[in-house]
């Protein structure tokens, strides 16, 4: 019942706050609702996964309402409601057109992503799964930057072409279950497709979350909606949408095509790889601070991508981390842009330079961020980084070798950016600059918090982690009986 | 079978009621009269009646799927309510024209005879030809009329030929028998039955049209009033179907594989040209018009998988499918008021800004048309994919998906204009029961996606 809750509430207040009109109102609704789903989550952190709800729905076509939760989902459900109080806080005291209507969409997005992570069902969690398009779609649309109209459309068709051809995929599915077709997760876990059969349904079914997270040549969508989304729908994207990718992979390639994936191991870690360097490398050659992080995110998720598909233990347990790190640090790092661009009304780096000198508490933090980002020892981007790279070396030092030159190219093109924005000389321009406001901290310092926190003692999370990188270490070990050993 | 006789004889009574130069009373009467009949259908629910030697079955098929009609006829009257407001002349024969296509709709679902399939096409294609020419003084209107009527009738005489040639060689009309006729010869047909089989598929091609048989159908739907196209686009295309999937699903399939083969290439054609046709259109109706096209395609994929469901499937399908159509259409004609008789894509502009509740609503409606979940256009879609994929025929569904794709390119590219601001805003005027409406159908097209039903026909 607590599940329903925990869906439902963006949803209730969401459509609660179409009625008010005061838009500071419209936020401290959104704030607190957001808040008490955290609150939420921690209690059913709390609980036995047995907490499930299920409903009829659709009997003749095996549709169940149900939702439930494992390691993997709960980690999920964790980010989703972690981040999205600081979503909505970064909007806190901004000219924003329509204030109640865009966090109504906000908060459908929230209820959206958290059904994508609960649901037990195939049916249903492709109803979330297209479900979180809508909202996004119209954040980036109405509250866009230039040149949204064009980029927003592309970036629709293209992740909506990704999702059909996983509806293909999961009817197919749906089609092998004996009996009266059922479309519960725990029944198409148990399917034993043919060989010659997973080699071609992991296409089908890997195309959408290829795309969502994205992988290198499915990425084109993603720097120029990045570009011009704005920053709350930016975090949204970056910080969680691109999750649901992974999470999306661990829900159905393994388990129903694990033949599929070992099949297509090496090529999909190829491209994950390119995807680590393409992008690294495009990173440093950006101008625009935006599309920067932009290409430096989608080289991060590479990486996890190639954790995802190497699935040793190391590899699954960093991987794991690495999404919660991620997305903090991302939503942390689009915050600074969004400051940044208030303050010198530019992304550009060559225009910038010395700001430092007019918000010295601004360099500091953004530094901290930074470090995050590059995996430095001592904070929460390291500690993810280090398993994954400690299992993409199990399997191959090839790959761990490409694998963690994100990390050094991470530090260089962040040290650059850093360089370029807030070093050198004092810029007339930016002679009328003032330095962070209370709302900055309390937006920038919990977060950076949190992340040095995981960095210095990461054992809370590893043991959350932990039972989630078993969950996924059972279905393998279990389904292809080739899962590797667990150290100890 | 009363339902039947009283809509045709309703039909001459609302004809006369013109003459009473009262135009208010027309829409009521006219709902009432088609509310009469929606009780006389459904009194004869699993009954299972056969009339005229048998020429015309009454199952829970054909009743099903005029009740269906007769809800979107409704839903067409109540927003002529308005629309009809503005016509001084000829009000009452509108009407009247409607329902007496109505009548021909229900014998096309309801033969179990060839020549009453030609009978029902006949009366439902004559009445459309004068309301698509409904605007006397509009060049586009009549050039419509003439088309419609030129071409029809050219299918029409392919249509009689097929029938001719199918009795030459069977010597029966009726269904069944040709069924077993054909069943004997186990898949090499006589070369007379050969041609006539085609010639009757071309002919109801033509009334649903499916590609290559398609081309009448944008230039139709331009030049006719609007609400004539919304009533073509509907309630005439789900008729076809209902007398489609009478004559292949529950007649003639499985077919000899030649033109089983020729359906499949007509069906992969119809989602093809309808969406590269509709990626360029500028003009709303064309564009809907294409769009309709493509469902024909999806729809002619439920029929040809031969599923057992795929009668249900169909009804659900027509169903959403007029939903979601007709209220785009009204806001069509409300958009098109505003911007002074522009149909272009561009006059959409600004209704979010003057209209935000009515943009809502045509957001999930173009959803539903697009296959977005969680309406009901989503699960239409969803169960033809199931049917399609459950039959073993994967490569032509991943092909419509494909198509399904495309498809929401142009569905949210009216729908982005819709929210974009206008340069010169006009001023928007939507009256409250057409607003409502409006709200009603994208209601209800979100409530039959989420409870999705499933009647036994």
């Amino acid at each position: 019942m607590i599940l329903l809750i925990i869906l439902l509430l963006p949803l209730v207040t969401g459509l609660g706050i179409l009625f008010l009109r005061n838009s500071c109102t419209v936020r401290i609704v959104a704030l607190t609702s957001t808040i008490v789903n955290l609150l939420l989550t921690f209690v059913v952190m709390g609980t036995s996964p047995a907490a499930t709800f299920s409903a009829e729905w659709n009997n003749l076509m095996g549709i169940r309402f149900s939702l439930g939760f494992d390691g993997i989902s709960l980690l999920m459900l964790l980010l989703t409601n972690l981040l999205f109080p600081f979503i909505i806080l970064a909007g806190f005291k901004r000219e924003q057109k329509q204030v109640s209507i865009l966090n109504f969409l906000i908060l459908l997005t929230q209820a959206a992503l958290i059904g994508v992570f609960l649901s037990q069902n195939a049916f249903l969690f492709y109803i979330f799964w297209e479900l979180t398009l809508i909202p996004i779609y119209f954040i980036l649309l109405l509250w866009g930057g230039e040149n949204s109209r064009a980029v927003t459309l592309k970036f629709f068709i293209y992740t909506l072409a990704g999702s059909l051809f996983l509806l293909i995929g999961i009817i197919y599915l749906v089609q092998l279950t004996p009996g009266i077709h059922s479309t519960d997760f725990s029944v198409l876990n148990q399917l034993h497709i043919p060989a010659a059969t997973q080699i071609w349904l992991f296409w089908v079914l890997f195309i959408a979350f290829a795309i969502k997270m994205p992988i290198f040549p499915f990425h084109t969508w993603q720097p120029n909606t990045y570009t011009m989304a704005s920053t709350q729908g930016v975090m949204i994207l970056g910080g969680v949408m691109t999750k649901m990718g992974i999470y999306g992979a661990l829900r159905f390639l393994f388990p129903m095509v694990p033949q599929g994936v070992l099949y297509w191991q090496n090529i999909v870690l190829v491209m994950c790889l390119i995807g680590v360097i393409y992008a690294s490398v495009i990173a440093f050659r950006q101008t625009n601070l935006k599309r920067l992080i932009a290409f430096s995110s989608m080289a991060h998720i590479s990486l996890m991508a190639a954790a995802l598909f190497i699935y040793n233990y190391y590899a699954a347990q960093g991987l794991l981390f690495q999404v919660v790190t991620h997305g903090l640090t991302v939503v942390a790092l689009f915050y600074m842009v969004q400051l940044i661009q208030d303050k010198t009304n530019t992304l550009e780096l060559p225009q910038m330079g010395g700001l430092k000198h007019a918000a010295p508490k601004m360099a500091i933090l953004l530094l901290m961020i930074v470090l995050v980002s590059v995996a430095l020892p001592l904070t929460g981007g390291f500690i993810g980084e280090f398993l994954i790279i400690i299992g993409l070396a199990k399997q191959s030092i090839w790959v761990a070798l490409f694998g963690g030159t994100t990390m050094i190219l991470g530090a260089i093109y962040m040290l650059y950016a850093y360089q370029r924005i807030m070093l050198g000389d004092k810029n007339v321009s930016f002679k009328n600059t003032t330095d962070l406001v209370r709302l900055d901290y309390w937006m920038l310092i919990p977060l950076i918090a949190i992340l040095f926190i995981l960095g210095i003692y990461p054992q809370p999370i590893l043991n959350l982690v932990e039972v989630s990188a078993n969950t996924m270490q059972n279905l393998l070990t279990s389904a292809t009986g080739v899962g590797t050993m667990m150290p100890h | 079978m009363s339902a039947l006789i009283f809509i045709a004889v309703f039909g001459i009574i609302v004809l006369y009621l013109g003459f009473a130069n009262n135009k208010a009373i027309l829409a009521p009467v006219a709902i009432g009269g088609l509310l009469i009949t929606m009780a006389l259908s459904i009194k004869d629910w699993g009954v299972g009646s056969k009339y005229f030697h048998d020429m015309i079955v009454v199952d829970n098929f054909s009743i099903a799927f005029n009740v269906s009609m007769l809800i979107i006829t409704t839903l067409i009257f109540l927003f002529g309510v308005n629309y009809y407001k503005r016509m001084e002349h000829h009000v009452a024969e509108q009407y009247a024209l409607m329902i007496f296509a109505l009548t021909g709709a229900f014998l096309m679902t309801s033969y179990s005879n060839l020549i009453m399939l030609f009978l029902g096409i006949e009366i439902l294609s004559i009445p459309l030809y004068i309301l698509a020419g409904g605007k006397k003084s509009s060049y586009r209107s009549n050039e419509a009329s003439f088309k419609y009527f030129l071409l029809g009738s050219f299918s029409t005489a392919f249509f009689l030929f097929g029938i001719a040639l199918v009795y030459g060689a069977s010597s029966t009309f009726y269904l069944p028998e040709i069924n077993t006729y054909i069943a004997q010869y186990n898949g090499h047909l006589p070369p007379m039955l050969m041609v006539g089989l085609l010639f009757i598929l071309i002919g109801v091609s033509f009334k649903v049209a499916v590609a290559p048989f398609h081309f009448w159908s944008p230039d139709v739907y331009e030049g006719a009033p609007t609400l004539v196209t919304a009533f073509m686009a509907t309630v005439v295309k789900t008729a076809g179907f209902a007398a489609f999937y009478r004559l292949l699903g529950m007649g003639l399939l499985p077919l000899p594989a030649a033109l089983e083969k020729t359906l499949w290439v007509m069906t992969g054609l119809s989602l093809l040209v309808g969406n590269l046709a509709a990626l360029k259109q500028s003009n709303f109706k064309r564009l809907l018009a294409y769009s309709a096209i493509v469902h024909t395609g999806f729809m002619l994929l439920a029929m040809l998988s031969q599923h057992d469901s795929a009668g249900s499937v169909l009804l659900y399908y027509t169903f959403v499918y007029s939903l979601a159509t007709i209220p785009l259409f009204i806001i069509f004609i409300h958009m098109k008021r505003s911007a002074k008789g522009l149909e272009d894509l561009v006059i959409f502009r600004g209704l979010y800004k003057q209209k935000p509740w009515v943009a809502v609503f045509m957001t999930i409606l173009m959803m539903s048309l697009a296959g977005l979940p969680p309406t009901s256009g989503f699960m239409a879609k969803y169960q033809v994919f199931t049917l399609a994929i459950s039959q073993g025929y994967i490569a032509i569904t991943i092909f419509a998906i494909v198509m399904a794709i495309i498809g929401v390119y142009y569905y949210f590219y009216v729908l982005r204009e819709a929210f974009t601001d206008s340069e010169e805003p006009n001023p928007i005027l939507i009256p409250f029961i057409n607003a409502a409406l409006i709200i009603a159908c994208g209601i209800a097209v979100v409530l039959l996606g989420l409870f999705t039903f499933t009647i036994p026909i």
